[in-house]
């Protein structure tokens, strides 16, 4: 599978560079901006992701707005839900409104940090990835 | 889901909801016990409320929860399709108490911070068990089968973040030597060190890489860290190199203290730290009034010198904020505060200057009083919470110790709207479960052949009342049972030893009732699950003076009895009358006093062994003269000159001989500072007008010690 990680703090994205490597191949972005061009990259390309871990205080765009411009630009291109990238955030922002922001924006699921390594695991399951 | 203003984390949220929803969920049951059966509305609001509870812990995954729920859900799908009729009610409240009761073990578990684990199988098969049947009994009865109820599998999930709560916050400062080279870059080890630990790491100056001119400033001021994390201070110690390091300052800090230091650090508007619960919704309250938008997260890029930022909206206005209970409670020390500075000016002694014009002081004074006696009023309301929680578990006590005990009993709950102080609804909780099971299991009659034989109806009866009166509240658990009896109560307490050995006719009914709150004392032969170890009415009564009330006893043999908590409105301003002692003030609550007297020598009884009695009217007090007691000098020692005041409490009364009266007026109960000794008689303390201590007289105390003295 093909993983999209964005992810500005380097202790962060290590961490997760590793926990997500086991799953399959990871692009490591530092920045929401970046993260958007290699969505678009991969798409164009033919191999889009099938997950995408956004981190949401990222410079140049916050996660959110990363999430906002893949489901548009999926829409867009007239993708359909099913093949859809599966968006995870992972943000120490865990007021319930910016969950419910994030879930209403379309995001599969909503990672706390700090995340919860076999809760992790299993929505990955749930989602059908592994 | 959520109102808009909350800023709750999601678990917050998932907790207090479904809170909310259980507690709704008892009521509809515990309101049907008795009847037949559940009507429309009923099964359609409990269908509805284990609907959202599997929903939200589908979504935050605790699959206990979401698996019983889902069973329940089921079961009440069934109900609601198709009505079947001649369903076991009583097993089904059983049921629905019975997943009441395991999600809430499972959020409490949450709430402490630990994981959800209870097995849930058991009650699984049990609910799958009774939907079988319910099954069957629709098929006998020939009603349609309605389609399986097909649900959804939540298709969006919460991560919930590790527990972090026992994170720890430090503030380090490293000095080094004065010919340290590069000390930006040790410093930079130091903070590279502690990213492997640290959950938060702010540090300044916080350029040391890309500027080389912070090496000076880190010699000259040193390198200043706040962290935020798990490990132990003797572990990020060991993380830190120390060489070069002149000195090492190593400070713990608390939540609070760590979200000002943020501050100091260059972020104003605080990044929320990594920390799920807490210490993201101190800094962040202010801030965020409106719903997030995307966007409002981009870190912008970093300045030279300054630390992350973040980007926000400005805050709109709200009808409705939760405010955190310490600052009402430090609110409310400020207006105790406020009353104590406004006696001091408005009774301050240079205004006693004979020939003194003071009418358009008094005139501003007066607008001053009623301002303050009104922001009183205002904050006491905003403490205000009705007592329907507190009534709802008292329902819940009598289903569930009534069932055991297989005694029919009615609830009757009377005032439940009447609104206390939250601090006296934390404090009367536990005491009035207590007196309710006391009722319950010793109260009623065990049979009910006991109760039709003397006339009274075979279902027995227990009324919770709550009412306001007169600054107080009075909360009583009357029962239609047995009674007490005194008899019994006097031999046990003789045989407990736990009073002197006086004969009966010696004390009063109050007296002999009261003996059920002395330690050690059970009437009960055998010990139940739920009463009769003799603890308990001590350690009511203990609580309720606690928060200064008192437990009132009332019975009539074969009728009933009736315990009353009488509790003042509020704790810490009281009504309160100044008397004098020689150079001393004393404070007495008002509500206390019964009368004022002055008598002759004659009115005085010695006995031989020193105490002394006063006869008022025929009727005998005991006599203390606060003088000697608390070795005052230049007293008035002659009764004839000073004033009785005969004071009241639970039932019992007491005279002490003052000087004189000096005035009343609103007393704001400080506590006595911990480093004097606690001193029998003496409940708290409080500053006067014209800014002397004067020491509040506890009543109860006052008693204990007379009875210990004799």
């Amino acid at each position: 599978m093909k993983i999209l990680l964005a992810e500005d703090d380097f202790a962060s994205r290590k961490f997760m560079d590793k926990q997500l490597s086991r799953y399959g191949e990871c692009d490591v972005m530092v920045d929401g901006e970046e993260a958007v061009d290699a969505f678009m990259m991969a798409l164009e390309d033919g191999e889009p992701y099938d997950l995408a871990c956004l981190d949401v205080m990222m410079p140049v765009m916050d996660g959110y707005q990363v999430l906002k411009a893949i489901r548009d630009i999926e829409a867009q291109k007239g993708i359909p839900k099913s093949k859809r990238v599966k968006v995870i955030m992972t943000t120490a922002l865990n007021d319930e409104r910016n969950v419910k922001m994030a879930f209403e924006l379309g995001c599969e699921a909503y990672a706390g940090k700090p995340i919860d390594v076999e809760k992790f695991e299993k929505v990955l399951k749930k989602l059908g990835l592994i | 889901m959520a109102e808009e203003f909350n800023t709750e984390s999601m678990l917050d949220m998932f907790l207090y909801e479904s809170g909310q929803l259980l507690e709704k969920l008892e009521g509809i049951i515990l309101e049907k016990q008795d009847a037949d059966c559940f009507d429309d509305a009923d099964i359609n609001e409990i269908f509805r409320i284990m609907h959202t509870i599997k929903g939200s812990s589908g979504v935050l995954m605790y699959e206990n929860i979401t698996k019983v729920t889902h069973k329940l859900e089921d079961v009440f799908y069934y109900l609601r399709e198709s009505h079947p009729d001649d369903v076991p009610h009583m097993e089904l409240v059983e049921k629905v108490l019975a997943v009441s009761d395991f999600v809430t073990g499972e959020l409490d578990k949450l709430k402490n911070g630990d994981t959800p684990d209870g097995d849930e199988k058991q009650l699984v098969e049990d609910l799958d068990e009774f939907l079988g049947r319910l099954k069957g009994e629709i098929k006998k009865q020939g009603i349609e089968m309605p389609q399986a109820n097909r649900h959804v599998e939540p298709t969006q999930f919460y991560i919930t973040p590790v527990a972090g709560d026992d994170s720890h916050f430090y503030r380090i400062s490293i000095h080094y030597r004065s010919d340290t080279q590069m000390s930006n870059l040790r410093a930079y080890s130091a903070t590279y060190a502690l990213k492997e630990v640290a959950e938060d790491l702010l540090y300044t100056p916080d350029d040391i890489l890309s500027n080389e001119a912070s090496a000076d400033v880190i010699v000259a001021e040193g390198f200043h860290m706040l962290l935020q994390t798990k490990s132990s201070k003797e572990e990020v110690i060991a993380l830190i190199d120390s060489s070069e390091a002149e000195e090492i300052n190593f400070d713990e800090l608390t939540k609070e203290e760590y979200g000002n230091a943020l501050g100091e650090f260059g972020r104003e508007d605080a990044v929320p730290a990594p920390q799920p619960v807490e210490a993201a919704k101190s800094d962040e309250k202010e801030a965020k009034k409106e719903g997030p938008k995307p966007g409002d997260y981009v870190v912008k890029t970093k300045e030279a010198g300054k630390g992350k930022t973040l980007a926000k909206n400005q805050p709109k206005q709200q009808s409705i904020i939760s405010v955190n209970v310490e600052k009402m409670d430090a609110l409310m020390d400020l207006i105790g505060e406020l009353v104590i500075a406004e006696a001091v000016v408005l009774q301050n002694p240079d205004l006693k200057v004979p020939g003194l014009e003071l009418s358009n002081f008094q005139k501003a004074s007066g607008q001053l009083s009623k301002i303050t006696t009104e922001l009183q009023e205002v904050i006491m309301s905003m403490r205000m919470m009705p007592l329907t929680n507190v009534f709802q578990k008292m329902r819940r006590i009598v289903f569930d110790v009534s069932r055991k005990l297989g005694k029919d009993i009615e609830l009757e709950v009377i005032g439940e709207n009447t609104e206390v102080d939250k601090n006296i609804i934390e404090h009367i909780t536990d005491p009035l479960m207590h007196l309710v099971r006391n009722s319950v299991d010793h109260g009623i009659e065990e049979n009910a052949e006991d109760r039709t034989s003397i006339g009274k109806p075979a279902k027995g009866k227990i009324t919770l009342e709550a009412k306001n009166e007169g600054g107080k509240v009075y909360i009583s658990v009357k029962d239609d049972g047995k009674g007490l009896n005194k008899e019994k109560l006097y031999q046990k307490a003789l045989e407990k030893g736990v009073i002197e050995n006086k004969p009966m006719s010696e004390f009063s009914e109050k007296e002999i009732f009261r003996f059920i709150t002395l330690p050690g004392f059970s009437t009960k032969e055998e010990v139940t699950e739920y009463s009769g170890r003799g603890v308990g009415m001590d350690v009511v009564v203990k609580n309720i003076q606690s928060i200064s009330g008192r437990l009132d006893i009332s019975s009539v043999e074969f009728e009933g009895s009736e315990m009353t908590l009488v509790i003042p409105l509020t704790l810490a301003i009281i009504n309160g009358i100044v008397v004098q002692v020689g150079n001393s003030p004393f404070v007495i609550e008002t509500a206390s006093i019964k009368e004022f007297v002055r008598v002759g020598e004659d009115s005085l009884i010695q006995e031989p062994s020193g105490e002394e009695y006063i006869v008022l009217r025929g009727e005998c007090f005991p006599f203390i003269r606060l003088n000697e007691k608390y070795d005052l000098p230049d007293s008035v020692n002659k009764i004839e000159e000073g004033i009785i005041v005969v004071l009241e409490h639970e039932g019992s009364q007491v005279c002490v001989l003052i000087d004189k009266l000096l005035q009343e007026q609103e007393i704001v109960v400080k506590p006595i500072p911990s480093y004097v000794r606690k001193v029998k008689g003496l409940s708290g303390c409080t500053q006067l007008g014209d800014g002397s201590i004067a020491l509040i007289l506890d009543i109860a105390g006052l008693l204990m010690h007379d009875g210990e003295r004799r």
